[in-house]
């Protein structure tokens, strides 16, 4: 009992004494100055009673009481404060050495940063596209409905949306047609449902007219039960429902993005009750979603406006019908559902399984040999997660890259620490032989690293936070809104921090255990001796050989990806790219119908050929390079053709001064001109590749062909007038394909969006007012969307290789700073070890040339080990990204030499310096030294 | 005189716990009560007193405030607490026990074990 209560005392006093003692240092400090002295007066008082002459008591007082230092320090080792001030002392150390060797602590820092800022921002990137979920609850129940069949016989002829050919002659999808969607909902009913209730989707592009302007608008349309389904609630007015969904336009309603309220609106809550236009169709404002959640198709950028599906045929006419919503052949609209609990996944996807079999025999004629769509439950809480397609590779690569960029940084810190560890190995025996304990050596180090490895962790924390504005920049263009950003991610910082620290920390300490270990005297005899070398490099050299491997890796890389822009670059596309100006029109359906919309591009060129400045303007349904393309049936007049031919060709429709405005050679006959219109003969072009390809050795002009397009409507043949220069088509990477042109004067309807090419005198983005308002002239609610020129719209479809120059050789360059400073690092320590051994070589007569060339030469040698083991790596390696280089094989021998060349001159380079140091070492003084 | 001895081990505290519960003291005033009740018998390092002092405090079983000592300067005076007091008295009787045991172990007489 009496114990428990003394315990409880000191339990509660300690903390209490501790906390008054850290809080009032200064009050401490004069606290025991003055008890000390009063205690001096006081002995020398007696003293001095006792016959002593003052001077005499005084110092048999001092004497008496000792150091007062020592008992300060010993009365503050009573508090409990004694590791604080030790601390305190070890981090006062730290930061004198730290601020004497400037360049080592730069060095250290600014590639711990770098290092630790690009694996954030790079980690957080690949985190955020490729695992980040649907800013839903519970976005892990959710399932999307996908389907496979075969790929030449299935039962699904028509998609309007994505569609994947997968192995073994397989497709799949994951649009459905409306019917079968309402019956899979249907029958997903009652007690035995497998899953809770399906919604269904559709993102597409639209005109708006939103606050007045007229832009292009991301639109979703939703089910009415999908903002229940989802769980989703607007941060402002109310959710689409149930009873929302009408074809009526009077009581049409939209919600809108929490990025559209604060764009066009400041985020005021007047905005309930607006009116959008999307496509001619009026909507009100009913809902604001709340900040973060990006519709259900992707988790990266929200969509502007969510409108109930229903409306499809008011706004966004599709198909033979206009609605698509009654339409059984057209499969467009994405399924989604959440998991019953309680329902295994298997049983779920069979019983749908058969579901959709059956929903597809009710409401589509399905031939004998044609296949059924399988049903694929796939994860959801994605949304469609199609970037997985595009962005797998690149992020593996760059994800690679970096990850060796951090490797590089962790054996540079590394060997930094040893060099440094290794150069106070004196210090540490003296230390020890004053009497310094080994565990309190081990802190100080310990201190040492971690101060500096915080001074890196702050920089890269500085670095990743910028790092995540600055990425998305290099995936900017001209003419689209990119909401796109990077969220920074403390987890991955606090991964990529922890290594690179963890790396400093265990080098850091290494040499200290060595000295704690060490028997004292050993290390104070070892330093002058020996006049061998000691094989106490190795582990330093091993380190810059793996650094010099790394950098040629990526050295390599950055060649291989700049060698791809360029050779993209000095691409001969066929036409003209300068001074040429795209646009493109979309004109709603409802408004202008087939032939009308003929109409209003007609009065469009007249007024765009007007603007001062434009030499030419013509329509063309495929602007090239830009990942457009139009295929078609392509059939000569008196061939024949087998059943399961492919006779197709890439097409385009343009206007009368196409073949100008492009600078497209005519290469035999004639371009289309003002004679041809729609009563006159059809007329049609093709390049000089489908020329040879169906007309080998004939002359095509004259020859007429089918056009497989109107299959339904009676053949019209077109007369071939005209043989055109080969062009690049929809990527700048594949060779020009075969490829038919028709005039756009001789088409009966547009069919939706139309690019304009402009052709300009002057520069070309100077006469974009005019044109804005030219189309304003002929319709306010028209917007002229994606303005780009030509050479700006290469320039984006070479986005993915330029993030990839910009970015490899960044960590190039990151790289071959980091393996010299590692090769002047151990060079430098292994002359500074061998001035003896240098000295007497002198004396004996060795010249100082060969002195330099031993220098260099084993400098070589690290170099030369480390490139052979990095050029092998690179070599495997290329192979993986054989796809994403263009104008090269992987093993591009000029990158590969290149590469190497430029690491043995930066190895030469940085040794240059310690082997010129060596060379003019003296001998006398060497042999004198120590 | 008797010559003087040096002081046990861990006695220390013990002897400061039992100073100052006579009366509160400044640090000059706990050595001189321990060597005029020892009757200058132990020798005290004087630089050892303070850390010990201060150690005491810190567990809360001495308590100190500022104070006038007699030649009218100002000096810190220690007083035992309550907790101070229940491990003064713990610490006594151990030691006695601890005496008394060693006593009879070295006054045992061969053949008497």
């Amino acid at each position: 009992m009496k114990r428990i209560r003394i315990f409880l005392s000191r339990l509660l006093s300690q903390p209490r004494s501790w906390l008054r003692a850290m809080a009032q240092r200064n009050r401490l400090e004069a606290e025991m100055e003055a008890e000390l002295a009063s205690h001096l007066d006081n002995l020398t008082a007696d003293l001095v009673r006792a016959g002593f002459s003052p001077a005499e008591a005084g110092r048999r007082a001092r004497i008496a009481l000792g150091s007062s230092v020592v008992h300060k320090d010993e009365m503050r080792a009573s508090l409990g404060l004694r590791i604080f001030d030790e601390l305190a002392a070890d981090l006062r150390y730290a930061s004198r050495r730290l601020r004497r060797s400037l360049a080592f602590t730069a060095v250290a820092t600014i590639s711990l940063a770098l290092a630790i800022g690009a694996n954030t921002t790079i980690f957080s990137l690949a985190k955020q596209m490729l695992y980040e979920r649907l800013a839903v609850p519970h976005a892990a129940d959710l399932r999307l409905m996908a389907w496979t069949s075969d790929a030449r016989h299935g039962a699904v002829h028509n998609t309007w949306g994505e569609y994947f050919k997968l192995p073994g002659g397989r497709a799949g999808s994951s649009s459905f047609s409306y019917p079968v969607y309402q019956q899979l909902r249907a029958d997903n009913r009652g007690p035995n449902r497998v899953m809770e209730d399906l919604f269904a989707f559709k993102e597409t592009g639209m005109n708006g007219t939103i606050a007045g302007n007229a832009q292009r608008s991301q639109v979703e349309m939703v089910s009415g039960n999908y903002y229940g389904v989802l769980g989703v609630k607007p941060v402002l007015g109310r959710a689409i429902a149930e009873s929302d969904e009408t074809e009526s336009e009077q009581a049409a309603v939209a919600v809108i993005s929490y990025g559209l309220w604060q764009r066009e609106y400041g985020g005021s809550p007047s905005v309930l009750g607006q009116r959008i236009k999307l496509n001619e169709a009026t909507f009100t404002i009913v809902g604001v979603n709340p900040n973060g959640f990006t519709g259900a198709k992707s988790t990266q950028q929200s969509p502007d406006a969510f409108v109930p599906l229903t409306m499809q045929p008011v706004i966004h006419p599709e198909g033979e019908k206009g609605s698509v919503l009654i339409d059984t052949e057209e499969w467009w609209v994405n399924v989604m559902g959440r998991m019953r609990p309680g329902v295994a996944e298997v049983t779920a996807q069979t019983t749908l399984n058969g579901e959709l079999g059956a929903a597809v025999r009710a409401t589509m004629s399905v031939k004998p040999n044609e296949e059924l769509p399988v049903m694929e439950l796939r994860d959801g809480s994605r949304g469609l997660f199609t970037q997985q397609h595009t962005f797998a590779k690149p992020m593996t690569v760059l994800l690679t890259m970096v990850g060796f960029v951090l490797l590089l940084a962790c054996a540079n810190i590394a060997n930094l620490m040893l060099a440094r560890g290794t150069q106070r190995q004196r210090e540490m025996s003296v230390r020890l032989a004053l009497g310094a304990g080994r565990l309190r050596i081990a802190r100080q180090m310990l201190v040492e690293s971690l101060l500096m490895a915080g001074l890196g962790g702050a920089g890269g924390l500085l670095l990743g936070y910028f790092g995540g504005s600055l990425l998305p920049k290099l995936t900017e263009n001209a003419w689209e809104r990119n909401d796109f950003r990077i969220h920074f991610d403390w987890s991955v910082f606090a991964f990529t921090a922890g290594i690179t620290i963890l790396t400093g920390v265990l080098f850091g300490l290494a040499p200290a255990f060595a000295a704690a270990g060490a028997k004292v005297g050993s290390g104070l005899k070892e330093s002058s001796q020996s006049v061998t070398r000691r094989r106490r490099g190795l582990g330093g050299k091993s380190l810059v050989g793996f650094q010099i491997a790394l950098s040629t890796l990526l050295v390599v890389g950055a060649g291989l990806f700049l060698r791809t822009l360029a050779s993209l670059n000095s691409v001969d596309v066929g036409f003209r790219i300068d001074h040429l100006l795209l646009a493109e029109i979309a004109p709603p359906q409802k408004t202008y119908g087939p032939g009308k919309d003929i109409e209003l591009h007609k009065r469009l060129i007249e007024s765009f050929s007007r603007i001062p400045g434009v030499e030419a303007v013509t329509p063309a349904w495929v602007p090239y390079l830009s990942d457009d393309t139009s295929r078609t049936g392509f059939r000569v007049e008196g061939k024949t053709y087998a059943k399961d031919e492919d006779d197709g060709a890439y097409y385009n429709v343009v206007g009368d001064r196409f073949f100008d405005a492009l600078k497209i050679p005519i290469l035999n006959g004639r371009a289309f001109g003002p004679q041809d219109t729609v009563t006159s003969m059809k007329v049609g072009i093709i390049n000089a590749s489908l020329a040879k390809e169906r007309f080998p050795g004939e002359n095509p002009i004259g020859k007429r062909f089918i056009n497989h397009h109107f299959d339904d409507k009676p053949d019209v043949w077109i007369t071939i007038v005209g043989v055109c220069g080969d062009t690049r088509y929809s990527s700048l990477r594949e060779e020009p394909p075969p490829q038919f042109i028709l005039p756009f004067s001789q088409q009966t309807e547009a069919g939706g969006g139309v690019a304009y090419e402009i052709r300009t005198t002057v520069d070309p983005e100077s006469i974009v007012p005019q044109m804005r308002k030219a189309v304003q002239q002929q319709d306010p609610d028209l917007p002229l969307i994606d303005v780009r020129t030509q050479q700006q719209q290469i320039e984006a479809t070479m986005q993915t290789e330029r993030i990839f120059v910009a970015m490899t050789s960044s960590f190039g360059m990151l790289a071959l700073a980091l393996a010299s400073v590692g090769i002047y690092g151990v060079m430098a320590y292994s002359v500074a070890n061998r001035t003896n051994e240098i000295g007497i070589r002198l004396a004996l007569g060795a010249q100082p040339r060969q002195v330099l060339g031993m220098i260099l030469r084993e400098a070589t040698w690290i170099s030369l080990t480390g490139i052979a083991v990095g050029l092998t790596a690179a070599y495997f390696l290329a192979r993986l990204v054989k796809s994403m280089l263009y104008g090269l094989q992987p093993a591009d021998p000029v990158s590969l030499i290149s590469g190497a060349a430029l690491l043995i001159a930066v190895g030469l380079a940085a040794s240059w310096l310690p082997a010129r140091r060596a060379a003019s070492v003296q001998p006398v003084e060497a042999l004198r030294h120590e | 005189m008797e010559q003087q001895l040096e002081l046990l081990q861990g006695t220390l505290d013990l002897l400061i716990l039992k100073a100052v519960s006579l009366g509160p003291l400044h640090g000059y005033g706990v050595l001189l009560r321990i060597q005029q009740v020892s009757g200058q018998a132990l020798i005290i390092q004087q630089g050892s007193l303070y850390p010990a002092l201060y150690r005491l405090e810190h567990q809360g079983a001495i308590t100190s405030e500022w104070g006038e000592s007699d030649n009218n300067r100002k000096a810190k005076f220690y007083k035992l607490t309550t907790a101070g007091r229940l491990r003064l008295d713990e610490e006594t009787e151990k030691w006695n026990r601890m005496a008394g045991i060693m006593g009879t172990i070295l006054l045992t007489a061969p053949g008497e074990a």
